[in-house]
This record gives structure tokens, sequence and C-alpha cells, in this order.
């Protein structure tokens, strides 16, 4: 179980940096494609910063702001994003995620069609790798028992 | 230009070496923490004196930060770790 930090200087840098990691993220997630990153890359640095504020800020703390439900429903949610772009272009009568043929629907040049249909994948893989990211921590922190096992077993230790 | 960044990664890339090894025989695993920590910031730095020797800083400016926030996230968790009473 871990608990909130007792040093200060962890909390307040932590809090301080984790919008700056995010906003960090987004970027590395949108400008995939001119720069070194993508849609994992920038994933993983999104749960890294939800990782920061839950060692730092304790599991009490990061569950309100991010529970277990949540987690598994953006992963789901991430990886819909990604099959339901490639479902759309098979049903427009390409391969899957040819990303080319949504330019029908989107009424833009083919080219212009590819660059936005990559960049929804993108952030749906980004989504989900998020979401897994945290909840691999999150599962390995309780040791397998979700605190609200815990204390209904009356068996917290801490 | 070219020459002296070329010495100056060289030089750092010796460091590194020194550091890894107070990080395998390091007493302690506080040393070998500080060590990881400090073998981090020196690849950072190699990673941008490449940046400038190949002339594309702008895509190395971007790895380099990424390793020098997950290295900041893995000290504080090994120190976590330690906090908690894992074993050292």
């Amino acid at each position: 179980m871990i608990n909130i930090s007792d040093d200060i200087i962890t909390r307040t840098v932590s809090r301080v940096l984790v919008p700056f990691i995010q906003i960090y993220a987004l970027y590395v997630i949108m400008h995939g494609h001119h720069s070194p990153g993508g849609g994992f890359q920038g994933g993983v640095i999104l749960g890294a910063s939800f990782i920061l504020y839950l060692i730092t800020h304790g599991l009490e703390d990061a569950k309100k702001r991010m529970s277990e439900l949540k987690m598994g429903l953006f992963s789901t949610f991430g990886l819909l994003i990604y099959s339901g772009i490639g479902l759309l272009c098979l049903i427009l009568g390409g391969n899957y995620l040819d990303y080319g043929r949504l330019s029908t629907i989107l009424k833009v040049i083919p080219a212009q069609a590819r660059s936005l249909g990559i960049l929804g994948v993108e952030i749906g893989v980004g989504i989900t790798v998020m979401a897994v990211m945290f909840s691999i921590f999150f599962d390995i922190s309780t040791g397998g028992v979700l605190p609200e096992d815990e204390e209904g077993l009356g068996t917290s230790d801490e | 230009m070219n020459n002296f960044l070329l010495c100056l990664g060289m030089g750092l890339f010796a460091l590194v070496f020194l550091c890894l090894y107070r990080g395998i025989f390091g007493p302690g695993i506080l040393n070998r923490i500080a060590a990881i920590s400090a073998i981090g910031t020196k690849t950072l730095v190699i990673l941008l004196i490449m940046g400038f020797i190949y002339n594309r800083v702008d895509m190395f400016v971007d790895i380099s930060m990424v390793y020098a926030l997950l290295n900041f996230i893995g000290t504080i968790t090994a120190a976590k770790y330690l906090e908690i009473g894992g074993e050292v």
C-alpha cells in the first residue's frame, strides 16, 4: 500500500511537474509523424505522469482521480477507436486501416484523410497504452488485493 | 566544432563506465540508485551532443526530454520502494 509521501519537496515537485508531463505527452501523440514518438510513446509518458502522481500522493488520492473501473473503460475505449477507424475503412470499400477511403466522409483530399486517420488511430493507441500502463502499476502496487477488499476483510495492516 | 563535440561525447562515454562500476559494485543500494541516475543524466547529454553532430537537435531534444523524465520517475520509484520497506 503506497501512502502519501512525507517529503514536501517530492510532493510539490510532482504536483508542478505532472501537468507539464501530460502536455508533453499530448505533444508526442499529436506530433508523432514529424518527430520521434507516436501513440505508444505518448501513452507511456501519459501513464508515467499518473504513476508519478500515485507514487507521491498515495493510492487513496490517486484512486479518486483515476479508478480501476475508469482505467478499464479507457483501455477498451482506445481499442474501440482503433478498430472503429479500421472497420470504417473496411466498410467504405478499402482494406483494413486504409485511411485514404475516409476522404469521402471527411470531405478532404485522400492525402489529408490519411494524415487525419493515422492521427485518430494514434490517439486510440495512446489512450489504451496509458490506461494499461497505469492499470499494471496499480495492480502491482496493491499486490493484487484491491483496497476496498482489504477494508471489507478488516486486514489493513498499515 | 564537430571534433570538439565528438571528444566531449567520448569523454562522457568513458565517465559512464566509472558510474557503472559504482552501480555494480557500489556498497549499498543508495549508491546504486545514485549511480543509475547519474548514468541517465550523462546519457541525456550524450544524446544532445549526437543531435548537434547530426544537425537534428529538434529530434534529439524530444528523445532526451523523455529520457530525463523517465529517469526522474525511475529514481523516485526506487526511493519510494525503499521508503515503504522493500528488500534491500
